[in-house]
């Protein structure tokens, strides 16, 4: 028996919630098929959020999900060169044709889909982007210098959280696109997604009998986004997702957690998301995105 | 007298990473405990972390760098901390973690201008900051007298600075530290 899973037309932070009702108990009980033929879209959030859930699967032991690449032949060559099937042949056995010989990455892929494992992976992500995405960032985006650095800076911390905190490798993508429908602006945006122990998980010894019964997913992401606590008892932990936030205010960015069955936003101005959503269908690991519009008037 | 300490070269020996960022925790720890050792090792009572060559240092790194540094400074055989060549983005890193942990330092910045107090401040530890730099070494009642305050009020700021390693305090004078 097999389990099919489809995967929304645009797979984003909304459609991942989509695509986790499909799971219909965790660990499944039956072998997956993630069903991604009608995908015709997918941001940095949703490549590295199902890289996610192939990893989960593959560290719980159970049979090799099956993906059913998207149709389309510009997505599939986008997810190439975007540098996920490359990842993905570890974690899924790919049904449909898929480009053998990836190309250049996209001009918009500031950093293509990669694995954060260890410190040394942080360095060379924050390099990267050093290298090659600053002049995006300063002409497509307007982003002054300090902007620039700060973004930079958001991406070594969001990379290292997983590397301390997840238990197990994660995944980091970085990207900017034209958000017509939501924004009618440019944005960067950086997602890094992980197949670990969740906030909740992660928090619960030092945190759950502070908390009480409101004790769960949404609670333990607050307390790290919101009140910077941290698992590690040193007083200069937990600064990370606080100096994020303050760089995000300064510069009208967008920060999102999903962890468990929970997603916790802080929000600017522009975007319409709700700041605390619970209930949600569980989906592995955690999942954090940040946004950057374009410094400039919305277009009309 | 003063230890200059360029933190780029003290990068690549932690590290081996082509690029010239100060960033994670254990790239932190690495690099600190160098200059923990050279520190140790100098005669001088006055380190100068030289940012130059370093570009980005995120919360992480400035926290277990900088904040540590003064954390884990020895009471016994009192240090002295200067940064140099600080970037405006260095600067906000360096600043968030200090506030945090409530510590000060003083730094230069790369674009030049004087002496910039980094972290926790009063107004009265930075006028106290500013009125020895200007004046040179001196007394409470020097400071006292150019500032319009009371000598006590002058005395509690510079035994404030001198805490914070923000001075050189012996014997009722206060001397501000090497910064060029």
């Amino acid at each position: 028996m097999i389990e099919v899973v489809p995967v929304p037309q645009s797979l984003d932070d909304r459609g991942l919630d989509a695509m986790a009702q499909g799971l219909s108990s965790w660990p499944p009980a039956e072998r997956l098929l993630i069903d991604a033929r009608g995908t015709t879209w997918a941001s940095p959030y949703g490549l590295t959020s199902l890289l996610t859930l192939g990893q989960a699967l593959k560290e719980l032991g159970v049979p090799m999900p099956r993906l059913a690449v998207p149709e389309s032949d510009d997505t599939r060559s986008y997810w190439t060169r975007a540098g996920f099937f490359h990842h993905a042949v570890e974690y899924f056995e790919l049904v449909g044709r898929v480009p053998k010989r990836p190309g250049e990455a996209p001009s918009d892929v500031l950093v293509p889909v990669t694995a954060i494992r260890a410190a040394s992976d942080v360095h060379e992500v924050v390099g990267r982007v050093q290298e090659g995405a600053m002049r995006i960032l300063t002409s497509d985006l307007k982003l002054e210098a300090k902007a620039t650095m700060g973004f930079a800076m958001a991406l070594s911390e969001a990379c290292q959280n997983v590397v301390e905190h997840a238990g197990t490798g994660g995944w980091v993508a970085v990207q900017s696109y034209f958000w017509k429908r939501r924004l009618g602006r440019k944005v960067a945006v950086i997602a890094v997604s992980d197949a670990g122990v969740g906030f909740r998980r992660s928090l619960e010894s030092s945190e759950a009998k502070k908390v009480g019964d409101r004790w769960g997913d949404a609670a333990a992401i607050e307390s790290a986004l919101l009140h910077g606590v941290s698992r590690f008892r040193d007083a200069g932990r937990g600064q990370g997702l606080a100096g994020i936030k303050r760089y995000l205010v300064r510069w009208q960015g967008k920060i999102s957690i999903r962890s468990g069955t929970a997603r916790v936003s802080v929000r600017p101005e522009w975007d319409d998301d709700v700041p605390l959503a619970e209930h949600l269908p569980f989906f592995p690991g955690s999942q954090l995105q940040i946004t950057i519009p374009a410094q400039e008037t919305p277009t009309r | 007298m003063r230890e200059r300490i360029d933190l780029a070269p003290l990068l690549r020996d932690a590290v081996s990473t082509p690029y010239s960022d100060l960033v994670t925790r254990p790239t932190g720890v690495s690099v600190r405990q160098r200059i923990e050792a050279q520190i140790a090792a100098s005669p001088h009572p006055t380190a100068q972390l030289d940012f130059g060559a370093i570009g980005l240092l995120d919360f992480s790194c400035a926290d277990e760098i900088v904040a540590k540094l003064l954390l884990n400074s020895d009471v016994e055989r009192p240090r002295f901390v200067v940064l140099v060549n600080v970037s405006d983005a260095q600067v906000e890193a360096i600043d968030h973690v200090l506030e945090t942990h409530r510590l000060t330092i003083i730094a230069m910045l790369a674009i030049g201008g004087g002496p910039r107090v980094l972290g926790w401040q009063t107004p009265d530890l930075l006028a106290a900051f500013e009125a020895v730099t200007a004046l040179g070494a001196g007394d409470a009642g020097r400071v006292a007298d150019s500032l319009g305050w009371t000598i006590e009020r002058a005395a509690d700021a510079l035994q404030s600075l001198a805490l914070r390693r923000m001075v050189q305090a012996a014997s009722g004078t206060y001397c501000p530290l090497p910064l060029s």
